[in-house]
């Protein structure tokens, strides 16, 4: 039993902290544009294609490839914002539709990546890690760099959105845009640096996704779904709430894998528990009246 | 029957475009009358397709093989309903977010159920031996009689988005779509409206997926992709949200132009049918999508014109 | 005064609302806390106070489209002495079976649905609206034509296969999807705002006419001269309660009214 419960800590936290990192960026789009961001996905498989390259083509050192394959998969997600989210921003367009043309950038995008990268799954070159022990479990180096270097970046914008000047910036634009304007902040900017901070985020977890298996263009589409539970269903308690559903997520997804030997089983468990969390919930909120 | 005037590959690439307008028309009704994004469209296909399948294939039925056929088309179509009556009871009170979430979530159920469950569905190796319900000689005239059999259903469904438009249901729809509270508060059960939308749309749903999985005769998982939600979707998209024949026009100009056009008309290299024409296709979907929706939000047609229809019925 | 109306009704005629122990608070603020309020003792009733009173969170508790703390609204379909039906434990689309139905403050439309879908949509009967039932448009219409194009006639509508233009149009409109929903309770939260006076009028005689055939009205107004001029009973509300209530010319004389409400001269 005690091997169960430190087997699944140990994998659960190690195999899964991309999904809190994906998470968090996903949650800065969410909370502070309103907007639920499919083409987030690409954002991720981008920034494991891109590590991917930079590894194999030039023989970076993997931690080394962290900061270009950040940068691009930054660079991406402002680039979808000036191309697509902005202009339909300018244009009223409704939320419904706003969720139809994210999906439909997905698509583009993630086809886009394919056409770059061909279909095959590609991997990482490096050296084969070293295997620690802890409580008992075995742990590939990697992963356990990756952790840390999770847990790292998550406080960094943990602190950065809570804490910080900026941060305070971003959080007074999204709550009242037009006052937020009136006291000096330049939206356009805070703007900008929220979808790049946000697609950093995606494409650092999509490098960690990568080096932790392999790359290939569903990467990013295939932790979607959780990415976006995690967010819903965390998200209301702020991006504390988010980092905690998303270990608690890791840690239950290795735990049930654990149980029923399949993990497939466990992401099953996972989706419905949460959807039913969500109508459940839905339940309770007030809803605010119009008539 | 000779059929030698007819290429095969236009066999296949019509019927696509039939399937892909059927699942679009009925999608109109729950985005384009009732505003609810169901991006779970596959699921509930995949759904009644593998129902079908195992139903059909897995049973030792008792009788002959065209009752087992139609018992088990049946119990697809009723699964599908069934899945469509969940589903649609989860996110009947949730936001665009919620629905968005249940209706994916329940399509990856169905890809994770699909690979599992080998003994029942053959996971990633398929699951082989069905067929159609007659045999009239060639591989061929089998399949274009499923063809038009298979048109005339979608035909009939086309009849029935028409009707919804024409009838109180439809108003109803438009009504909870455009002010959810305000036909509340004139005593219309938004809840149960939008559940029993989703039970006879999913239904639909899981009927085409059957009639699609006897044409293909080997169900595997790649049917499940989110390719068939987005084909079902960008083809309404495009044709138009709101207009019965929407989803039509739409399906001949996505669907149609690749699986058609492409395919049997136009010389590309040989080598670029494999790899290079899938993915573009899905980078002009994707794209499509955004187009339409930024410039042109309710597609070619445009809005529905209900005034017109008003005056048609009841004017005068 | 009270006595007199009593035996000019019939007893168990009209129905009744109660309101008990009913709070509503929005992010710390208390809105409406109501220990106890009985509506529909007189046939119209005016229901008056300052802005941010809770008049129209009151109404939206009634209807239940917006959920009470705690509390409850009990409708007795026929006098306060009859059977209770607890409106606050129903959704609010079971208000309109049960007769309790209500207009809007602001302007409330489908945008796609012409006049004539909005009004055949307040009409059509639930077993008509399935879908399976894709051939009864014809006995919709058929079954309420004369009813619609009475009420269409009555406030000269346009072409009621076009879609309502102006403001004054929808808000009409809504009044009178209200009244084809046979109201028993009818609760109007501003009715005549922004209409004309001639329309006005009409709307004034229309809900006298339904008053007196037995519907309970609650009618919430800006323009006091709807109200001095309609109610039978004026509830004064302020700070989320009922402060005060008498017939029109108690509460119009009333010192307090008048200094929180009304100002100097309006009267």
């Amino acid at each position: 039993m005690l091997d169960f419960i430190s087997d699944s800590l140990v994998i659960g936290l190690t195999e899964h902290a991309p999904l809190v990192l994906a998470s968090i960026g996903f949650a800065l789009l969410y909370r502070l544009t309103g907007l639920i961001n499919v083409a987030y996905s690409e954002t991720v498989t981008l920034g494991a294609y891109f590590g991917m390259w930079i590894n194999t083509s030039f023989g970076f050192n993997f931690y080394a490839t962290l900061i270009p394959a950040g940068l691009i998969a930054g660079l991406l997600s402002v680039g979808t914002y000036f191309a697509v989210f902005r202009p339909a921003k300018k244009l009223n367009v409704g939320a419904l539709e706003m969720i139809i043309i994210s999906f439909g950038l997905s698509i583009f995008l993630r086809h886009g990546l394919q056409f770059i990268w061909g279909y095959p799954v590609r991997f990482y070159d490096v050296p084969p890690p070293d295997t620690f022990r802890i409580l008992g479990t075995g742990v590939s180096s990697f992963r356990l760099l990756a952790l840390i270097s999770v847990g790292v970046l998550a406080l960094i914008l943990y602190w950065f959105i809570q804490r910080s000047s900026f941060g305070l910036r971003i959080r007074a634009l999204a709550s009242d845009e037009d006052l937020a304007q009136a006291s000096g902040i330049r939206p356009l900017f805070v703007t900008v640096l929220i979808w790049f901070i946000a697609g950093v985020a995606g494409g650092l977890a999509g490098a960690f996704y990568g080096v932790g298996s392999s790359v290939a263009p569903l990467l990013g589409w295939r932790q979607f779904l959780f990415i976006l539970l995690v967010v819903l269903v965390g998200g209301s308690r702020g991006l504390g709430g988010v980092i905690i559903t998303g270990i608690a997520t890791g840690v239950a997804l290795a735990a049930m894998s654990l149980q029923f030997g399949q993990v497939l089983y466990a992401q099953l468990a996972l989706i419905t528990a949460f959807v039913v969390i969500l109508k459940w919930r839905s339940r309770r909120v007030a809803e605010t009246a119009k008539v | 029957m000779n059929l030698d005037w007819l290429d095969a590959f236009l066999i296949s690439g019509l019927f696509s475009v039939v399937i892909i307008i059927g699942l679009g028309l009925l999608l109109h009704l729950q985005l384009g009358l009732a505003r609810i994004a169901n991006f779970g469209v596959v699921g509930f296909f995949g759904i009644g397709m593998y129902a079908f399948g195992v139903m059909f294939v897995k049973v030792d039925w008792p009788f002959s093989e065209v009752w087992a056929f139609f018992i088990s088309l049946a119990f697809g179509t009723l699964v599908a309903g069934l899945s469509g009556l969940l589903v649609g009871w989860l996110i009947a009170d949730l936001d665009e977010d919620g629905v968005l979430v249940g209706t994916l979530g329940f399509a990856t159920a169905v890809l994770i159920l699909a690979t599992t469950e080998q003994d029942l569905t053959g996971g990633a190796l398929g699951l082989g031996g069905l067929k159609f319900p007659y045999d009239i000689g060639s591989v061929k005239a089998n399949e274009f009689l499923w063809l038009i059999i298979v048109t005339t259903v979608v035909a009939l469904i086309l009849l029935y988005v028409g009707r919804v438009h024409r009838s109180p249901y439809g108003r109803l729809l438009i009504a909870v779509g455009a002010n959810e509270p305000l036909a509340r508060s004139l005593g219309k059960p938004a809840f149960r409206t939008k559940l029993w939308l989703f039970a006879v749309g999913s239904a639909g749903m899981g009927l085409l997926g059957a009639l699609f999985g006897v044409m293909v005769r080997f169900l595997d998982i790649s049917n499940l992709g989110i390719d068939v939600t987005l084909a079902a979707m960008v083809a309404l998209v495009l044709g138009g949200t709101a207009r019965v024949w929407g989803a039509v026009i739409g399906g001949f100009l996505t669907i149609g132009l690749f699986e058609i056009v492409v395919q049997s008309y136009i010389p590309f290299p040989q080598g670029w049918y494999g790899q290079a024409i899938p993915v573009v296709r899905q980078m002009v979907f994707g794209a499509t999508l955004i187009v339409v929706l930024l410039f042109r939000p309710l597609g070619i047609l445009g809005d529905m014109r209900r005034d017109k229809l008003m005056r048609s019925m009841h004017g005068g | 005064m009270v006595a007199e109306a009593k035996e000019q009704q019939p007893p168990a005629a009209r129905p009744q609302i109660k309101v008990e122990k009913a709070v509503k608070s929005f992010s710390g603020r208390v809105v409406v806390d109501i220990d106890e309020l009985v509506l529909g003792d007189q046939p119209i009733e005016g229901l008056i106070g300052p802005n941010g009173a809770g008049k129209t969170t009151l109404m939206r508790m009634i209807m239940h489209s917006t959920p009470l703390d705690q509390g409850t609204v009990t409708l007795y379909p026929s006098g306060i002495n009859g059977e209770g039906i607890v409106l606050s434990a129903l959704p609010t689309h079971r208000m309109a079976r049960h007769g309790v139905v209500k207009s809007n403050q602001v302007i409330m439309d489908f945008d796609k649905l012409t006049i004539l879908d909005s009004l055949l949509l307040a009409v059509a009967q639930h077993k008509y609206e399935q879908p399976q039932r894709i051939f009864d448009e014809k006995r919709v219409y058929d079954e309420s034509a004369a009813r619609i194009h009475e009420y269409l006639e009555f406030f000269a509508f346009g072409d009621p296969t076009q879609f309502a233009g102006s403001a004054g149009e929808k808000k009409l409109l809504d009044i009178v999807r209200c009244l084809l929903l046979e109201p028993r309770f009818l609760l109007l939260d501003e009715p005549t705002a922004g209409l004309p006076e001639e329309l006005t009028e009409k709307v004034m005689q229309l809900i006298r006419d339904l008053a007196a055939t037995g519907t309970a009205v609650v009618i919430v107004e800006h323009d006091l001269s709807v109200i001095w001029n309609l109610s039978n009973e004026v509830h004064f509300m302020a700070e989320g309660n009922v402060v005060m209530r008498g017939s029109p010319q108690e509460i119009r004389k009333n010192k307090t009214v008048i200094e929180k409400y009304l100002g100097e001269g309006h009267v």
